[in-house]
This record gives C-alpha cells, structure tokens and sequence, in this order.
C-alpha cells in the first residue's frame, strides 16, 4: 500500500497523544469515550459499589455461618455415617477411600498428560481435601481418622501420578478402563458387603441414606459417562436413512426432551417398579440415575446432531472415496468433527445434568440441595439463616460448573477449535 | 437358490448376500424394531400384571370424581367439590400463565442482559458476564430456595412494608393495585377490540414502511402504527363506558380488612407465584442473554461497517440491519429456552405453587397414578410441540427469501 502521508522528517516523531494510551487511554475508551456511556459507567459503577458494600457487610457481620458447619459433614455425604444407615458410625471411611481413588485417577491423568489442565485439576482438587483437614472442629466432631484420610490424599495423588508415569498403565485406554473401575469400585465400597458375611466397616449401607454432595456427584458422573455414547447412538439413529430406526430414535428423543424431567423422575419412583417384575433388583438411585441418563441423553443426541450437521457432505464423501466403509466414515471422519464442532454445547449439557441432579428431591433423596432445605424446614430456629445455607450451596454448585466449563475452554484449545 | 434365481438389485456385483447393504440395513431394523417391541411388551404385560395382582388402580373414571382437595394457587374459579378433570385444566392453566409471563419477561431481561454484554462500555459488559456466568450456572432449585426464603423472611401481614398505601409486601406475597373487570361481557370486548386495534397498528406500520421504502419520504410507520392502536383502544373504551354507565375496567387497590389485616383488593403475587417467576425469569434470561449475544456476533461486522457507511444511525443499523439477520441464529435456540422454562416451571412445587407437576403428584395420593401420568404426559408433551410449531412457524418467516 503506498504511504498517503509523507514520513514525518527525522527527530519529529511525536509519541502518540497521552490521552490515547496508558491508563487514561483505556478509560475514554471504554468507560467514558461518550456522555451516556458516562452515564452508565457511573450508573454501574454505584451499583457495584452499592453491592460489595452490602455483600461484605452481609458476609461479614450480618451472615450467621453457623449453619453451614452445623451441617459440616451433611453437605458431604448426606445421611450416610448415621446410626440408622451404618450402626456403629463406622463407614465414614468409605466415602473418604472413594476420594483417595479419585484422586489417584487425576494423578494418574496428570502423570500420562502432564499438561496444566489435568495438574490443575489434580492438585486442587488435593489441596482442598488436604484443607478440610484443618477445619476448626473440635476432636470429637471432627476425629483424627477423619482428618488423616483427607491428607492421605497429598500421598493418593502422588501414586497415581507415578503408576502413570512409571507403568504401562499410563495410556488413555487404560485411564480410561481404570477410571470406569474405579467408579464400580466406589459404587460397591459405598454399597458395601453383603450384612451376613458382617464384616465390621464394611456394613451394607441402603442407597437411600447415601446423600449429600457425594450423591450429586454419583449421579452426575454416571449420567455423563453414559449419556454421551448413548446420545450419540440416538443422533446417528436419527440421522439414519433405515425408517424404523429412524422413528424409535425420534420418538425417544422427542418423549425425553418433552416431558420435565422431575415428572420424569416422579414416574421412575411410581410406574418404572411397576413396569419391572416385583422381585427385580431396581433400587431408587438407579432409577433416578437411569432417568437422568436417558433425558440427557435425549438433549446430547440433538447437540450430535447440529454437529453431525454442520460438517461439509465432502467430508464423508471422501471418506467414501478413500475406500472407507460406512462405519469407518462415521466413527473415524464424521463423529470426531462433529462432536468437536458442539464441545460447548456438550459440556453446556454436562453443566446442565449437573444441576439436575439437584431435582432428586421429588424421590426423598437427600442431595445437598435438600440436605439443606430439610434442615431449615425441621429447625425453625434457622430459618434465617436459609440465605447463608442456599448461598453456601450455589457456590458449591458454581465452583463445580466453572471447573468444568475451565476444563472445556482448555479441551477446546488443544483441539484446535476455531484455529483450523 | 443360486445368485441367478434371486432377484436382479440383490445380485449386484456378485456381492454375497450376508454382505449386501440392504439385507444388513433391513436385518438392523427388524432386530431393533422387535428388540424395542419386545421391550415394551414386557414392561406393558409387568403393568397389567401388577395392575391385576397387586391391586395398583388404573382407570378413567376417576376423572368425573370431585378432588376435595384446594390447589393453593388458581386463576380460574375453583372450589373443592369441583371434578379431577376440572382440578387438572386448573393445574395446566397454571402452568401456562407461568410459562408465558416468564417467557415474555424472560426475553426482554435477555435481550437487555445480552445486548449489556456486547455494549463498548466495560464496566456494564462485565456487570452483564458476571450475572451471566453466576445465574447459568446455580441450579434452578437452588435459586428458587434461595427467593423463597427471602420471601418466607419478609415479616408477616400486619407489619409488612407497605409503598404509598397501594403496594403491601409482607411474607406472603406482593399485592398491588390492578385493574379488575367491572362487567365480564364488556371487558372481553374490550379486549378483544384492543388486540383488533394492535393488529391494526401492525399492519399500518407494516404498510407505511413500505411507502416508505417505495417512495422515499418519511412517513413516520412506527409512531402511527402506535397511535393508530391507542386511539382504537381508547375510542372503543369510552363507547363501553358511554354504553354501560362504568368503565369495563376498574382499579382495584389493595388494603388491609377485617380483624387480622388481611390483604383484600388489587392483585396479590403469593409467595409461590412471586418466587417461580422470578426465579424463571433470572435464570432462563442468563441462558437468552448468551444467545442474544451469539447471535448479534454472527453478523458480519462489515454489515454493521456497510450500514454505517450507507448513512443509517447506529440505532437504525441495529434495528434495520443487525437484528435482523441475528434473529435467523437466535430464533432456533430462543425456542428451545422458552420450551426449558415451560418445562422447569414444574419445579414450582418445591416453592408452594400448584403447577400441573405438583397438582399431578398431590393427585396420585387419591388417583390412579398410572393414569394420572399418561395425562400430564400427553399435556406436557403438547405444551412443548406447541412452543415447537410456534418456532418453526416463525423461523420460515424470517429466513432468507433465496435460500431454499
């Protein structure tokens, strides 16, 4: 491009005016660069002074936080250490050794990938075990045991970080295969042993006093490892030229995605036993997690299908063209586009089964959501301290949802997605 | 049989026949058609057999039977002795006057939180992330937990806050003034003469813009399409009054009576009502917000570079330009959101509101529940293909005229 204006003689170039850079720069620019953007910058700007004022006013000298360690270990595993689900308050153990293995997967996710994102992970996820131990309970609230097990996992995290480092068990397959194992594993150590072959700790603890935080999380985890492959099956299904496939597919979707999935869930304590033979072994966090899965499932496939949507018919063209069979092109060239083109969409889902798991109130089970409600309703003496549980709780909640929408942006980068 | 005797497309190539793609897809079809037949089969057969054996009620004529129960929340008249029939249209009624005022509501929050979320200025962009970011990210439940027990903490009737002696809130709820019909008859045809008149204004708006876009002179389609509106309404008022001796509507301003100061008069949001919408509105207008705000970033910014060029204001470029053409990427998924906030009004139940949700399942105590759930099953599902065909009606009209 040919220079419009002469270059300025040597010695006369002046810096750019200070108004136009620095500090002062970046207000004009964006704060007061016109008479109503003034306006609402100064609008905003008492607002948010007005909020944090009143927010630390309430966080500090207007907030009884009492209630929340009232609740302490409540929020974390519901009912499960009372005497009516393990006599004797022994089982704590259980849910502590289900963290010791998480964290030894993150471990070992670190050790194979060694990138920032799963070191982040595991190590925060460490740190905040490792914290709670220091909580300030007294030693009868809060026993010695309790509070070894939770800094057992500085040691957990640094085995899982070596066995995928040092043994051949650090390949994405294998994670992958220890990670399902470690679920079943967590499920049956929660569930615990059979009661006549009575071995002390290892009672069998009924799923209906499994509560809390660690419920939500079991819920979320087995709905998001199933609703994915079983969403893609719907989408493919849907997108299938074979018309009896296509309709049950179709139909499956549109009934899931309808209905709300609290009705849907009411329906799986009354008619889903019904619809089984008496004797079947079907107990109600199944139900609920089934229930979950396949209306996640149902929202998974359409997210699929906008992806499988979105690619060029080129693409599978070519696949074609190169010799490939029809299910090569699909698992191959097809899905890893596709699901790539919708990972904010997919993990929006995962977030969004996440909070659903919070609707398990309409079945009696005590999430940590209705662990807190509950509380409130059968102590009246708290009832205004409802906003400190609810406050306490959605965060809860949001550090969870952000970590995974953290994991996703970071997924998205190393894939490339809007780069290529 | 030999590959001569068979038929001439499944001889193709000297493909074996185990391998030929047609047996493979029909033998895929009828596995999974009788897999799935097989299934629902044996859940129907379990069903009457546990309907048989084990007494579990199944049947219709529950539905002429009186409820005998209140539904705490109604806006047409109900009493106890009325038929379980009439408790459910109730019941849908609720849900619906929930979903729409929400999903009205909603959008416009939406719009203004995603339209904040773009603006220049950084303070308010990043006012509109954080509400974003937060209220998107909390469980609905949560949420309304957390309304509801500010409303429960709000103190009780008698020393609520009371605004210009016509606004009472107190732990029950909000009541406020509103305009209640003095003669059922006139006031439906007033309203049905003021929605002729909107429809006027619109189609005088739609008229003059296109004068305006044939000959190139001002003829000001938005502010006569609006007057044109009100001068109906109101001229068709003052006729219902003049004929009636009353307006057909009156307003009705709330005020304590009687002994303990309950609230009479005016329009009172209870506690329940109040919460869910709330609740919906803040939480479905974080999801808008997004959506608006994906869709106006879909536009090229050379629109906005080539409107500005061809003279248009920056409010013009928005309005006759930029929306639009986002409104082609926002619609889709707007519908989807108004489509969750119908469907997660069935949380009202955690708050005290007599939702189809709720209603159904205070309904299975005395109900075949079976029933029961093939009913709201089918009204929810016709709640939703209704928002569907709403979309897919709505979305044709605004795609591109070339494009297929």
């Amino acid at each position: 491009m040919a220079a419009i204006q002469p270059a300025p003689p040597a010695g006369y170039e002046l810096p750019p005016p200070r108004t136009e850079v620095g500090v002062i720069g970046w207000l004009t620019a964006n704060l007061f660069s016109t008479w109503y953007n003034t306006a609402l910058t100064i609008l905003a700007g008492a607002g948010i002074v007005l909020a944090v004022w009143y927010g630390l006013a309430w966080i500090f000298a207007g907030a009884d936080w009492t209630v929340i360690a009232k609740l302490g270990g409540r929020f974390v595993i519901g009912q499960y250490n009372t005497d009516a689900a393990c006599p004797g308050n022994n089982c704590f153990w259980r849910p502590q050794a289900s963290l010791l293995l998480v964290i030894a997967l993150l471990g070992m996710a670190w050790g194979m990938k060694g990138n920032a994102v799963a070191r982040n992970i595991a190590v925060a996820v460490t740190a905040a075990a490792a914290a709670f131990a220091f909580l300030p309970y007294s030693m009868e609230r809060m026993g010695l045991d309790v509070r070894l097990l939770l800094l057992a996992g500085i040691p957990a995290l640094g085995v899982g970080y070596a066995l995928a480092r040092f043994t051949p068990l650090g390949s994405g397959m294998r994670i992958t295969i220890a990670g399902v194992g470690i679920f079943l594993l967590t499920l049956l150590l929660l569930r615990g042993l059979p009661a006549d072959w009575s071995v002390p700790g290892l009672q069998p603890v009924g799923v209906i006093y499994w509560g809390g935080l660690m419920l939500n999380l079991i819920l979320a985890v087995g709905g998001i490892t199933l609703s994915l492959p079983i969403g893609v099956a719907l989408a493919l299904g849907r997108r299938s030229q074979l018309p009896v496939v296509k309709a049950l597919c179709v139909t499956f979707i549109e009934v899931f995605r309808g209905v709300p999935l609290i009705t849907l869930l009411f329906m799986s304590q009354v008619l889903v036993p019904l619809a089984f033979p008496q004797d079947f072994p079907l107990n109600s966090l199944f139900r609920a997690g089934i229930i979950i899965t396949m209306f996640s499932a149902a929202y998974m496939a359409e997210n699929i299908r906008g992806g499988l949507q979105s690619l060029h018919p080129g693409q599978a063209e070519a696949a074609r063209a190169l010799g490939l069979a029809g299910w090569q092109t699909t698992l191959l060239i097809s899905l890893p586009q596709a699901i790539r083109n919708v990972i904010p969409a997919i993990v929006g889902q995962f977030i969004g089964l996440f909070k659903d798991t919070s609707l398990v109130y309409i079945i009696a089970m005590l999430d940590i959501v209705e662990t807190g409600r509950t509380f409130i309703l059968g102590n009246p003496e708290y009832l205004q301290s409802a906003r400190e549980v609810f406050v306490f709780v959605a965060i809860v909640f949001w550090v969870f949802t952000y970590g995974m929408s953290y994991v996703s942006s970071k997924v998205e980068e190393s894939l490339g997605v809007g780069r290529r | 049989m030999t590959s001569q005797q068979l038929p001439r497309f499944l001889t193709y190539q000297n493909i074996p026949l185990w391998r030929h793609v047609l047996i493979i897809q029909w033998t895929a079809q009828i596995v999974s058609a009788i897999v799935v037949v097989a299934l629902v089969v044996w859940f129907f057969a379990n069903i009457s057999n546990a309907i048989q054996d084990r007494d579990i009620p199944f049947g219709w004529s529950f539905l002429d039977r009186e409820y005998q129960t209140p539904i705490g929340e109604h806006f047409i008249p109900y009493e106890s002795s009325d038929t379980f029939l009439y408790a459910l249209g109730v019941a849908v009624t609720n849900t619906v006057i929930v979903a729409v005022a929400g999903v009205i509501l909603a959008i416009f929050l939406g719009i203004l939180i995603g339209v904040a979320r773009l603006s220049g200025n950084w303070l308010v962009s990043r006012l509109a992330l954080v509400y974003i970011e937060f209220f998107r990210n909390v469980p609905l439940l949560v949420q309304l937990l957390f309304w509801l027990f500010i409303i429960l903490a709000l103190p009780p009737v008698r020393e609520g806050y009371v605004i210009a002696n016509a606004l009472y809130i107190n732990n029950s709820g909000i009541s406020m003034p509103w305009p209640l019909p003095t003669n059922y008859a006139f006031a439906v045809i007033w309203i049905a003469i003021a929605v002729l008149g909107i429809i006027a204004g619109l189609l005088l708006d739609k008229h003059l813009s296109r004068k305006e876009t044939e000959t190139g002179k001002s003829t000001y389609p938005f502010i006569s399409g609006v007057a044109a509106t009100l001068l109906i309404g109101a001229a068709a008022w003052l006729l219902l009054s003049f004929i009636a001796g009353e307006a057909p509507f009156a307003l009705s301003v709330p005020g304590p009576e009687g002994r303990f100061g309950r609230i009479a008069g005016g329009f009172t949001a209870r506690a329940g009502l109040l919460v869910l919408l709330v609740g919906l509105v803040i939480y479905t207008a974080a999801f808008i917000a997004e959506i608006v705000r994906a869709g106006i970033q879909s536009v090229g910014r050379g629109q906005t570079e080539a409107a500005r060029a061809l003279g248009l204001s920056p409010v013009d470029t928005l309005r006759r330009v930029i929306f639009p053409q986002a409104l082609r990427v926002i619609i889709p998924p707007l519908i989807s959101q108004c489509l969750n906030l119908t469907k997660n009004s069935s949380l009202g139940g955690a708050v005290g509101y007599t939702d189809l949700t709720n209603v159904a399942v205070t309904m299975t105590q005395t109900a075949p529940a079976i029933s029961i759930f093939i009913l709201i099953m089918g009204a929810y599902l016709a709640m939703s293909l209704t928002w569907s065909l709403i979309g897919n009606i709505y979305n044709r009209r605004i795609q591109f005229g070339s494009r297929r």
